[in-house]
């Protein structure tokens, strides 16, 4: 009953304050940003710089017209690349996603895969048994894999290789797991920072407002119990985490999640971030003095999520961060037919280390009320 | 209805103790003046009571519980009042009053009665944030009536109030007493001890000097002072002079002897005078 009576007050008390608002307006521009700045798939364009080192007629005569079949328009565009106060003319053929510039001279391409850095750049040239062959200028990033690609690339016989990759079959494991859009990709990551990692600054700056103005001392000399008082916030940051997890999902995924498996881990993860919060903030007296370690703690979480969006990137060290496997486990949740297991063993876990975040979170406030 | 013996703490944990070797006991029914000056370690004795500083070292039985392993029950007997009021903002007077209630599983008081009390009555319904320094701080005081406490806790109750409402707040603190409430008080203010205290203890820099009613102190050290105005080199002196210690009789002799008085009256030392002369220390 205390904690009910206490949970009703904090709710109040959110309501007519700020850092509830400040976390749904922050879920309203999440939202936004997904759906109207990014777009459903990202169609990337690269650039690749070319020049044919040919005798005079050959280039229009062999390789011209292979290139125009996947033009777009069917036109070829005579455009100018600008680099250093110099025009360099081009011809420009657009394919699906790659436009070919190809200059006039070999300088051309060296100066501006220098300067505007565009996927590659390859000068074509011809042996004595007038065969092709090619030199690239990459840009340093590329991976290892990638390099050994271009350097087998032009021993093998191009044709068998094309009938070879259509005649291999591919087939998923699971009926209908649909690929996630690149726009719905996103949700995950943004559920793991949005509904639960600003649960430990959220809860963090509850408490800091109680510690400032003395209430968490009047609330101490009551015949309730510290753990009442600190569940009370919890349970308040769970609510506004449901809420503001709602706020992103639904327009954007629908009915598509499996919204029953989601609120269990939704509400693992909350309890998760909002104990850590409490955790954090019993060491400190305000919030500028636990800036520093909430930040850090921050962007750790985030780590999982560069790991994310970046598949060439995935250290066994950043699997260890919470923050990995829950991503993980919000993108079965709204996946058709995700791992549901799976994200019951996350929750799982979650639930046991807010349980332990809480026991210590409890014996802390116990005894740092006062000083 | 409370039993200190041999408290020490200290914040760091070292040599360096806010309370030294403090002892004493409070009766039940009587109010207990705690006095001193500020730093003196008089509210680290009183949370150390009350359970939101951790007891290091000695025995402290408040109200029939040990504190070693203080219970929640023990707070249903127990009110205090802040020195810095500490309510909700962002709750109307009502709403702060009403949610406190809920927190204990004893009897306790009606909000609108209790805001009647302290004169925040037609200020129910707003908002503690707005009122002024002195109207929080008579909310703090009410709230710490909600459970009718059998022992209550009150750090300067009557600081900043304008001298009405002090009055009034000390009539509320006679009026609980009479109902067999234990009162615990901790100020600074000699004036108000001397008013409601039975029996006031003296601690500075962490230790306890002495305890006693205000009436012995009076009797013991309160031997009749004489003021005197008197001029010395075209400026007019105000001193006083005990009539008994030895030094300040002579002195007395001495400039009678060499001035022109002005003024010379006797006076019954206050409580304050006492306080210095004991103690050696102005409160501040
Ligand atoms: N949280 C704290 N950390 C470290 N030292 C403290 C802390 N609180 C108080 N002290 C020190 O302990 C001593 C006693 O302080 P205490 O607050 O008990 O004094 P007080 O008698 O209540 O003074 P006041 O009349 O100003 O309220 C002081 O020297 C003070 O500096
Ligand atoms: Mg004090």
């Amino acid at each position: 009953m205390k904690l009910w009576h206490s949970f009703l007050k904090e709710m109040k008390l959110s309501a007519r304050g700020f850092y509830f608002y400040v976390e749904i307006l922050v879920a309203v521009i999440i939202l936004v940003m997904i759906l109207f700045v990014v777009p459903e798939n990202f169609r990337s364009v690269e650039d690749e710089y070319l020049f044919y080192d040919w005798p005079e007629g050959v280039f229009e005569e062999f390789v011209l017209p292979t290139l125009m079949e996947d033009d777009l328009d069917g036109k070829i565009e005579s455009v100018e690349v600008e680099g250093d106060d110099i025009l360099y003319p081009a011809q420009l053929i657009e394919s699906e996603g790659t436009r070919y510039y190809i200059f006039e001279s070999e300088e051309a391409v060296l100066r501006l895969t220098d300067l505007d850095r565009p996927k590659i750049g390859a000068i074509i040239r011809m042996d004595e048994q007038s065969q092709p062959y090619y030199e690239y200028y990459l840009q340093g990033y590329e991976t290892q894999r990638l390099r050994n690609v271009y350097s087998i690339f032009h021993i093998l016989d191009f044709d068998l290789m094309e009938a070879e990759f259509e005649s291999q079959e591919v087939r998923s494991l699971t009926d209908g797991y649909l690929e996630l859009s690149d726009r719905e990709n996103i949700v995950p990551a943004m559920l793991t920072f949005n509904g639960s990692m600003m649960g430990v600054f959220i809860i963090a700056a509850y408490i800091f407002l109680d510690k400032q103005s003395g209430i968490i001392k009047a609330y101490a000399i009551t015949a309730s119990s510290v753990w009442q008082y600190l569940m009370s916030k919890v349970l308040v940051v769970l609510v506004s985490t449901i809420l503001s997890t709602v706020i992103i999902v639904v327009p954007i995924m629908r009915l598509q999640p499996n919204y029953g498996i989601l609120f269990v881990l939704l509400l693992a993860s909350g309890l998760f971030s909002s104990t850590l919060g409490l955790v954090v903030a019993s060491f400190y007296r305000n919030m500028m003095q636990a800036f520093g370690i909430l930040y850090f703690l921050m962007i750790g979480l985030m780590l999982p999520a560069i790991a994310y969006f970046t598949p060439s990137w995935n250290p066994a060290w950043v699997q260890w961060i919470p923050t990995y496997p829950l991503i993980q486990a919000f993108k079965e949740t709204i996946l058709v037919n995700g791992d549901i297991g799976y994200v019951a063993w996350v929750s799982l876990g979650f639930f046991i280390a807010s349980g332990i975040l809480f026991v210590f979170a409890n014996a802390r406030y116990k005894k740092t009320l006062v000083s | 209805m409370i039993k200190v013996s041999n408290l020490y703490h200290s914040y760091n944990k070292d040599e360096h103790y806010a309370v030294k070797d403090v002892s004493f006991e409070v009766e039940e029914g009587e109010i207990f003046g705690f006095l001193g000056p500020s730093g003196a370690g008089k509210s680290t004795t009183q949370n150390i009571m009350t359970g939101l500083l951790q007891l290091q070292k000695g025995n402290v039985t408040v109200a029939g519980y040990d504190v070693k392993t203080i219970s929640n029950k023990m707070f249903n007997q127990i009110g205090m009042s802040f020195e810095e009021s500490n309510v909700y903002s962002k709750l109307s007077a009502k709403e702060n009053l009403e949610f406190y209630r809920k927190l204990f599983d004893v009897e306790t008081r009606d909000p609108m009665e209790l805001l009647r009390l302290v004169g925040l009555h037609d200020k129910a319904d707003i908002r503690a944030g707005e009122f002024s320094k002195g109207m929080k701080h008579r909310l703090t005081f009410a709230r710490s009536m909600i459970n009718n406490p059998t022992l209550w806790f009150l750090d300067e109750p009557t600081t900043g109030l304008d001298p009405a409402i002090a009055s009034e707040i000390k009539g509320i603190i006679r009026e609980q007493n009479k109902k067999g409430v234990t009162i615990f008080l901790t100020t600074h203010n000699m004036y108000i001890a001397d008013e409601l205290c039975d029996r006031v203890a003296f601690i500075v820099d962490g230790e306890l000097l002495l305890i006693d009613s205000p009436r012995n102190l009076k009797l013991q050290y309160g031997d009749k002072l004489v003021e005197v105005e008197y001029i010395k080199e075209g400026e007019t002196i105000k001193e006083s002079f005990s009539t008994i210690q030895k030094e300040d009789l002579d002195k007395l002799q001495e400039v009678i002897g060499k001035y022109e008085i002005q003024t010379m009256h006797t006076k019954e030392a206050t409580l304050e005078e006492i306080f210095i002369k004991v103690t050696g220390r102005e409160l501040v």
